[in-house]
């Protein structure tokens, strides 16, 4: 399969290039998945599906265009070179468009590629017997378990060959809690795993997020409104520190001119215990992207290190278009280094706050203002948790957030896309009806 | 359009399982620009067939990339197989889904593929519009973009279809310096069903709508934000639309109501006021087609309206094949599927709050103290009916006036509580069909809504 996909490539870069482009890019890849799906409790459906992918990439006379289609037989190439050939002819100019240099092409074999069927499928099972058990009071609305297997390969007239095999199994689940005719907010929980070695309740935070939401059920209002601490779960730090990112330090912040940070590179714009890292290539990262979409081997960085801005996480075209340097991998494993204290130890500082465990909101304003609904959350008096909330607004602006941090857990969850802590902050309101 | 491949196998369909077959074809062509540069000038197609098999309560599905007579026998096969091992680990001990009219439902009408030459072209004058008009503008984004589905679906029992939707849109994003430096932006969304050719024939058109929202941003940069907490508000149709499907929708697909949904205990029940009613409707609305119309779904049922909320009680849900027959329900044609390797989930068409009998001018009159909520950027809701929607630009009504523009902010309530708020409907009825409904697929979806008053929390900043 590989050699099959590296000839495939290699011989569109050269249809590209035969037909005139200056520099062509090409991306093959072909994904085998299986997967097992629980409805409402009950097993309802099992896929296998086989996906292929082209993407066929050429820049001539600095215009660019670019085409994809999911088959890549020798007919849909040519057909394919020329459409990207004339999508380019009909772009402007543009000299910040290129393509990766060539450094040393390498193979990478990452996970179990092949499925073991039958043990997912036990797996599966012991995941809902596990539930049940377990957890009595969580209805669990769907849960999808499955194998990925891709073949993957990415190749470029500067001579760029690296192909990728790797194959991995994840769980997600959608669940409530539920009590005659109260039910808490749903909530998702997932994670990945290069092997079935564990059960799938071990993993990540599934275990704690069920036994969270069964607390959930019952909830009260806050009255009125105050300024306090907000605590966020591992996976709400991920939500909201990897929205402010992709708002304030890649391509659109960026390119428009509109991110606050866009004059910050080097300086402090958050807390020193503050650093956060894209990286891919950690041990805790299951198949981790080894290879960028712009044909670069993918390293691991920090955004912010020690809380100055350390570096954004750009395109190639964004960094060439501002002089600026490109993300050394665009991949979404963030990782948020831990504290030195519990999470325990966090909230017993607290006099007043929440704890987040997931927020229904859009993505922050350019000016990073942000307000939203807090989902699955509890509310922090004296140093202790209290009650679940419903009905609850959490407003401020991230911005300022990152420089008002209370503290960062020492634990850390990883789920295998991400490796996160507890995150607290001060300074946001609070307001319930 | 797609060679038919798929019809001609019905004879390969195993005999006391529900089986569908089906052709898909997805394109999409995009061109952006952000503040003049093309940084985006992409074309993707996905083409390719899969198999459903209904066998002792479970489903087993395959779908492939390749299209051949080949690989559709393939695919039969391959869901067939996962079925059966499905229905020996786990089967229900259920027998074959009831029969279906099998009227065929072809409604399938080629579209021009336009060069992308023409979404860009059509980009740069645009831009150059308001380039050269609004000079001031800290940044502006334009995006051209169409996409469309095909699908050519057979089935062993129900209705055989052969279905194409196109859509087409332009998104401006215009972002103005507030009075502090810090960004303020504002967008809109022109077009709807249609081929690009067909929705955007002269760049002109669209200069009243871009010149109408540089004076909505105008007026936000000058903006203040509400006062947070329980407010009394008149939504905007996108508002009613987004309460429509956000807020109520969700919770009566009949798979979330299984899951635990808050339309469980409360179907026959009174969750509005005698002025709510709320309808998925299925092609045609109020006489005239809606935004994107589904005339059968992709397990060969006859898609027509499902009335959800009628005078205030909810009295019903959407359904699939499987679910209808749990509840005792008719299914409504709500099964639908994004790429020919997805399988059908229940998803909404085009959802919608039934106009009222008032008027804009004397909703606003009858406020003292309160918001017009016009424009949305985001929603979200929960199971349980609680709801979050950002608000991107509003007024504040005082003494039964408008007053000055809001600034960003969102507003949340429980749909069921809220609706019994619900004192005045308007006369008018706005639609949007530019969203994307994400349900572990995407899906393309409207929805829609008159003027709504009601009491909502507003978070202020």
């Amino acid at each position: 399969m590989i050699e099959e996909l590296k000839n495939t490539a290699k011989n569109a870069v050269g249809v590209l290039m035969g037909e005139g482009a200056d520099k062509a890019s090409v991306s093959v890849s072909h994904t085998v998945t299986h997967e097992f799906n629980v409805d409402g409790g009950e097993f309802s459906l099992f896929r296998t599906l086989f996906d292929k992918k082209l993407v066929m990439e050429c820049i001539k006379d600095g215009r660019k265009g670019t085409v994809s289609q999911n088959r890549y037989d020798g007919e849909t190439v040519a057909a394919l070179a020329s459409s990207c050939l004339e999508s380019a002819a009909s772009s402007m100019p543009d000299d910040a468009w290129d393509f990766a240099p060539l450094s040393e092409n390498e193979d990478f074999v990452l996970g179990e590629v092949k499925p073991d069927t039958e043990k997912l499928f036990s797996r599966c099972r012991e995941l809902v017997d596990d539930i049940k058990t377990r957890f009595p009071k969580i209805m669990t609305e769907q849960m999808i378990v499955c194998h990925k297997e891709v073949t993957s390969v990415r190749a470029n007239s500067n001579g760029v060959l690296f192909s990728t095999h790797k194959g991995s199994y994840e769980a997600m689940l959608m669940f409530s809690g539920h009590e005659g005719e109260k039910a808490s907010s749903f909530f998702i929980s997932g994670a990945a795993s290069e092997n079935l070695d564990r059960p799938f309740i071990e993993l990540g935070s599934i275990a704690k997020d069920l036994e969270n939401v069964e607390k959930q059920i019952h909830t009260e209002n806050i009255e009125g409104k105050f300024e306090g601490t907000m605590v966020l779960t591992p996976s709400c730090t991920g939500e909201l520190i990897g929205g402010l990112i992709m708002s304030f330090a890649s391509d659109q912040g960026l390119l428009s001119g509109t991110s606050p940070w866009k004059d910050s590179l080097g300086e402090k714009v958050a807390d020193e215990r503050v650093t956060i890292s894209l990286a891919p290539l950690d041990g805790r990262i299951v198949c981790g992207d080894r290879v960028t979409g712009e044909d670069f081997r993918a390293e691991n960085f920090d955004v912010i290190k020690d809380g100055r801005l350390n570096a954004f996480a750009l395109s190639l075209y964004c960094a060439n278009k501002l002089g600026l340097k490109r993300g050394l991998n665009d991949s979404e494993n963030m990782i948020v280094a831990p504290g030195d204290r519990s999470i325990d130890e966090i909230i017993a500082s607290i006099d007043r706050g929440i704890i987040v465990g997931r927020f229904s909101g859009g993505a922050p304003a350019s000016n990073g203002d942000f307000s939203g609904v807090a989902k699955n959350s509890f509310l922090i008096e004296n140093g202790r948790i209290g009650p679940a909330l419903s009905e609850t607004m959490i407003s401020g602006n991230m911005a300022a957030m990152l420089k008002n941090l209370r503290g960062v857990s020492k634990e850390q969850v990883a789920d295998g896309a991400t490796v996160l802590p507890y995150m607290a902050f001060d300074g946001i309101t609070v307001s319930g009806k | 359009m797609i060679k038919d491949l798929v019809t001609d196998k019905k004879h390969l369909f195993a005999d006391g399982a529900n089986t569908e077959l089906r052709a898909q074809l997805n394109r999409s062509r995009r061109a952006v620009l952000v503040n003049g540069d093309l940084v985006n000038n992409v074309r993707s197609e996905n083409l390719g067939v899969s198999a459903r098999v209904y066998e002792n309560g479970v489903y087993g599905f395959s779908s492939t990339a390749e299209y051949t007579d080949d690989s559709v026998r393939e695919v039969l096969k391959a869901a067939s197989e996962n079925a059966a091992f499905l229905a020996k680990h786990a089967g229900r001990g259920k027998g074959p889904h009831k029969a279906m009219t099998d009227t065929a439902c072809f409604t399938a009408r080629d579209i021009k593929d336009l060069e992308q030459r023409a979404y860009i072209e059509f980009a740069k004058t645009v831009d150059a519009y308001i380039a050269g008009k609004y000079p001031d503008l800290m940044s502006r984004t334009v995006v051209a973009m169409a996409d469309s589905s095909e699908k050519l679906i057979a089935v062993s029992n129900g209705a055989d279809v052969h279905w194409l939707q196109p859509r087409s849109f332009m998104y401006i994003m215009l972002t103005a310096a507030g009075p502090d430096g810090q960004p303020v932006e504002l967008y809109d969304v022109i077009g709807g069903y249609g081929a690009f050719d067909a929705n955007f024939t002269d760049p002109s058109l669209a200069y009243e709508r871009i010149d109408r929202l540089y004076d909505k941003l105008r007026q936000k940069v000058n903006g203040v934000y509400p006062e947070a907490g329980e407010k009394t508000v008149i939504f905007g149709g996108k508002l009613a639309g987004m309460l429509a499907h956000e807020a109520v929708g969700h919770t009566v697909e009949a798979d979330l109501v299984i899951g635990g949904s808050v339309a469980g205990p409360n179907l026959n029940k009174r969750v509005g006021t005698e002025l709510v009613n709320l309808v998925d409707f299925a092609h045609t609305a109020f006489g005239k087609p809606v935004p994107l119309p589904v005339y059968a779904d992709d397990e060969g049922t006859e898609a027509t309206d499902a009335v959800l909320i009628k005078d205030g009680i909810l009295v019903g849900y959407m359904n699939s094949r499987e679910t209808a027959e749990r509840f005792g329900m008719k299914p409504t044609g709500n099964a639908r599927a994004y790429l020919f390797s997805d399988e059908p989930l229940i998803r909404m068409r085009n959802t919608a709050v039934l106009p009222g009998k008032s008027k804009l001018e004397d909703m606003i009159a009858s406020v003292d103290d309160g918001y017009y909520l016009i424009d949305t950027n985001n929603g979200q809701a929960d199971t349980t009916g609680e709801f979050m929607y950002g608000v991107t630009f509003g007024y504040e009504i005082k003494n039964g006036k408008l007053g000055r523009a809001l600034l960003d902010t969102t507003i949340s309530g429980v749909a069921f509580e809220m609706l019994k708020t619900v004192d005045m409907i308007s006369d008018s009825m706005t639609w949007v069909s530019s969203g994307m409904c994400g349900k572990k697929q995407p899906m393309t979806v409207s929805m829609g809504g008159p003027e709504i008053k009601c009491k909502v929390n507003i978070g202020g900043r």
